[in-house]
């Protein structure tokens, strides 16, 4: 699947995209970053935004929201603006 | 009394006459100050019918209690009038020194009546007023203006705002800007001042603002400083990316408007977002007075050198919604905004209406001669028709009246994406249901500031709520932003506070500063008091609710075409009614009687 990180993530992991295979729940994939990267779970403590193709996981199945491998996870720090 | 000075001028520019007024506490404990004080005048003082730039419309520039004082984000002040954008009222919302100053120099507002026959500018030096002859300004640029006043009086505490030659030449949506790049932005506050030929009003004070407890207001400032200091929104993302932080977050949730709304996902959005800006653009954070936020981006370019701005707004409205993905072109575009003093969002939203137009046949090529066409993503078109509709020269005369008129002339008015004639910001509301409604029922036309229900739709402040839900919840949550708002604008605060404090927050500082003992809901009932009030200007300056708090037809009838809100339209007529009945209105909209009666405002029904 397709990972796009934003904002402060950008810099902690270095990369704006990447791919990741395996992981079957957004729990899962959070893991597997965090071993890739590792801190990223804990840069994730003061809130996050996530979103399943576009879909936001609070409305779906929060951290336990499936996932497959034509999936794109958009992973943001908590931020706002206007 | 403390927080407010009690004491406003009115400056009459027909006659020449300034005159020092007052009001009491108990008029503030109704009305707080800034919008409030502004609501209260326009709606005594003034037939809301009158012609937006004719010489009865009033000008009402006010910071507000919290102005000036060390709470955070207290420098803000409001431009309120009759808007000639919507013809119903704006407020126009500032952030800078300007407002700071003013407050210093001892004013609660100035309000500017009538119109004079040459250019003059307002020069205030705490209790000193003069009316000076700026016929020697006319037609310079904002920094200009900023320049030779400031070489003219001579003072380095000088603080101005001034409006530009779109301003000038009445442009329908002109701002009023200061300290260079803040803009009073929304409604042509710009065209109404340049219609009574007031180019600019420079201000100086010496005054320390009077709070009741000093010493309480100090504790319970530095509390709500470090809570936004701790917030990882108003500490983190916004200090580091500025509000384009948004501009990805947004795209990514498919609700970043792209060429004129026809979609909601842009394929360059990462180009010209908060990340990419401050790896290539930013030189430095620029704050507003007593802001530990600290939004503000200064940026450098080889074309306009050192420069502020811009805005997640401004990127989207002379970017993605022209479809135009170089954020270069786009920084200097908002910088000649600022120079000629146009609002970013009405500016990008008349060229996307006429980029439409001119994609599906109704502008042709013959009508636009030599100039650049109106091709989505054409960069060439920024930098010709903003100095052209500034100036309203050729076809900029046209564009110059706003997205709606001119695409009115064409003969299609839907392919203006506004409400009450107000172009819209950049949040496609297919995306967010509730911020859709929030378009409709603003008392300004399509904006997003006074209701930004955003927030809990999309970023989860204060709580997440589904984009597509419309429940009474969600419309009880737009109704307390509403209100809630009209507190922060009439504290004279920034709204993005709010990430970060809640209604509580406000309750404390206010009470602290103003000597009250007031509750939440005593200051969010002001609130609910402002935004009444307001209603009944716009059903007397002639709002129709059924024709006029609505969405422009793409919204209601085409689905999203694409991404994660495909399908969607925003189901307006079922949160409609319930938006009526939960306000306490009418059926058909209308502040009815025993409203007005409960917030003690039937003396204008
Ligand atoms: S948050 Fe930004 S806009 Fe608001 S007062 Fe601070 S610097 Fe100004």
């Amino acid at each position: 699947m397709l990972v796009k990180l934003f904002a402060t993530l950008i810099e902690f992991t270095g990369k704006r995209k990447l791919e990741v295979h395996g992981p079957k729940k957004v729990r899962e994939l959070l893991d597997e970053l965090d071993r890739m990267f590792p801190g990223f779970k804990k840069e994730l403590e003061k809130g996050y935004i996530i979103l399943v193709n576009g879909k936001n996981i609070e409305h779906l199945q929060g951290l336990d929201t499936p996932l497959s491998d034509d999936d794109t996870v958009s992973i943001f720090p908590p931020a706002g603006g206007g | 009394m403390y927080g407010n000075w009690g004491r406003f001028l009115r400056v009459n520019l027909s006659t020449g006459e300034v005159k020092v007024e007052g009001y009491d506490e108990e008029f503030a404990k109704k009305w707080l100050g800034s919008r409030g004080l502004a609501i209260y005048l326009l709606l005594k003082e003034m037939d809301p019918k009158a012609d937006p730039l004719g010489p009865e419309n009033k000008l009402i520039i006010t910071p507000g209690p919290l102005s000036g004082t060390s709470a955070p984000t207290g420098g803000r002040y409001n431009v309120v009038t009759k808007s000639p954008a919507t013809g119903f009222i704006t407020m126009a919302n500032s952030g800078g020194y300007f407002g700071a100053e003013l407050k210093f120099a001892g004013w609660d507002a100035i309000v500017v009546e009538g119109q004079s026959e040459k250019p003059v500018y307002i020069y205030i030096k705490d209790d000193n007023v003069e009316i000076r002859d700026a016929s020697h300004l006319w037609g310079k640029v904002v920094s200009e203006t900023e320049e030779a006043i400031k070489k003219e009086i001579g003072s380095k505490k000088l603080h101005i705002a001034s409006i530009g030659p779109a301003g000038e030449n009445l442009v329908k949506f002109a701002a009023v800007m200061n300290d260079g790049h803040r803009a009073a932005g929304r409604g042509g506050v710009g065209a109404v001042m340049g219609s009574k030929k007031l180019k600019a009003i420079a201000v100086e004070g010496s005054k320390r603002v009077p709070i009741a407890d000093r010493q309480k207001f100090m504790l319970v400032v530095r509390e709500k400083i470090n809570k936004l200091r701790n917030d990882p929104v108003a500490g983190g993302g916004l200090p580091k990316y500025g509000t384009a932080v948004l501009v990805n977050i947004i795209n990514e949730n498919g609700l970043y408007p792209t060429r004129n709304f026809q979609t909601g996902v842009f394929e360059h959005a990462y180009e010209q977002s908060g990340e990419a800006m401050t790896a290539k653009y930013l030189i430095r954070n620029q704050p507003c007075y007593a802001c530990p936020i600290g939004c503000g981006r200064v940026n450098k370019l080889p074309t306009v050198g050192v420069t502020e701005g811009p805005e997640y707004e401004s990127i989207w409205a002379l970017g993605a919604n022209l479809g135009i993905n170089d954020l270069a072109s786009i920084i200097e575009a908002n910088h000649q905004c600022d120079e000629f003093g146009l609002d970013t969002i009405s500016t990008g939203g008349t060229l996307a209406a006429a980029m439409e137009l001119y994609e599906k046949g109704y502008l042709t090529d013959e009508e636009l001669g030599d100039a650049p066409p109106f091709r989505w993503g054409n960069t060439e078109v920024l930098h010709y028709y903003i100095e052209k509709i500034a100036y309203r020269k050729g076809l900029g005369d046209k564009l110059a009246e706003g997205s709606y008129r001119f695409a009115e002339m064409y003969g299609h008015p839907e392919y203006s994406m506004s409400v009450k004639k107000l172009e819209l910001p950049a949040y496609d509301p297919r995306g967010a249901e509730g911020h859709g409604l929030g378009y409709a029922t603003n008392n300004r036309g399509g904006c997003h500031i006074k209701n930004y229900m955003i927030s809990p739709e999309i970023l989860g402040y204060p709580y997440k709520m589904d984009p597509h839900d419309i429940s009474d919840d969600k419309i009880k949550m737009l109704i307390l932003f509403q209100d809630l708002s009209a507190i922060i604008d009439a504290a004279g605060l920034c709204l993005f506070t709010t990430f970060g404090l809640g209604a509580d927050d406000y309750r404390d500082m206010l009470n602290a500063a103003l000597g009250w003992d007031f509750s939440t809901e005593d200051y969010l009932k002001i609130g609910e008091r402002i935004w009444n009030a307001e209603r009944i200007f716009n059903l007397k300056a002639g709002l129709v609710p059924e024709r006029d708090d609505t969405l422009p037809k793409r919204f209601l009838e085409e689905p999203m075409p694409e991404g994660p809100n495909k399908g969607h339209v925003v189901r307006l007529k079922e949160m409609l009614p319930r938006y009526y009945k939960l306000r306490g209105w009418t059926e058909d909209g209308r502040v009815p009687k025993e409203k007005a009666e409960e917030l003690g405002i039937a003396e204008f029904l």
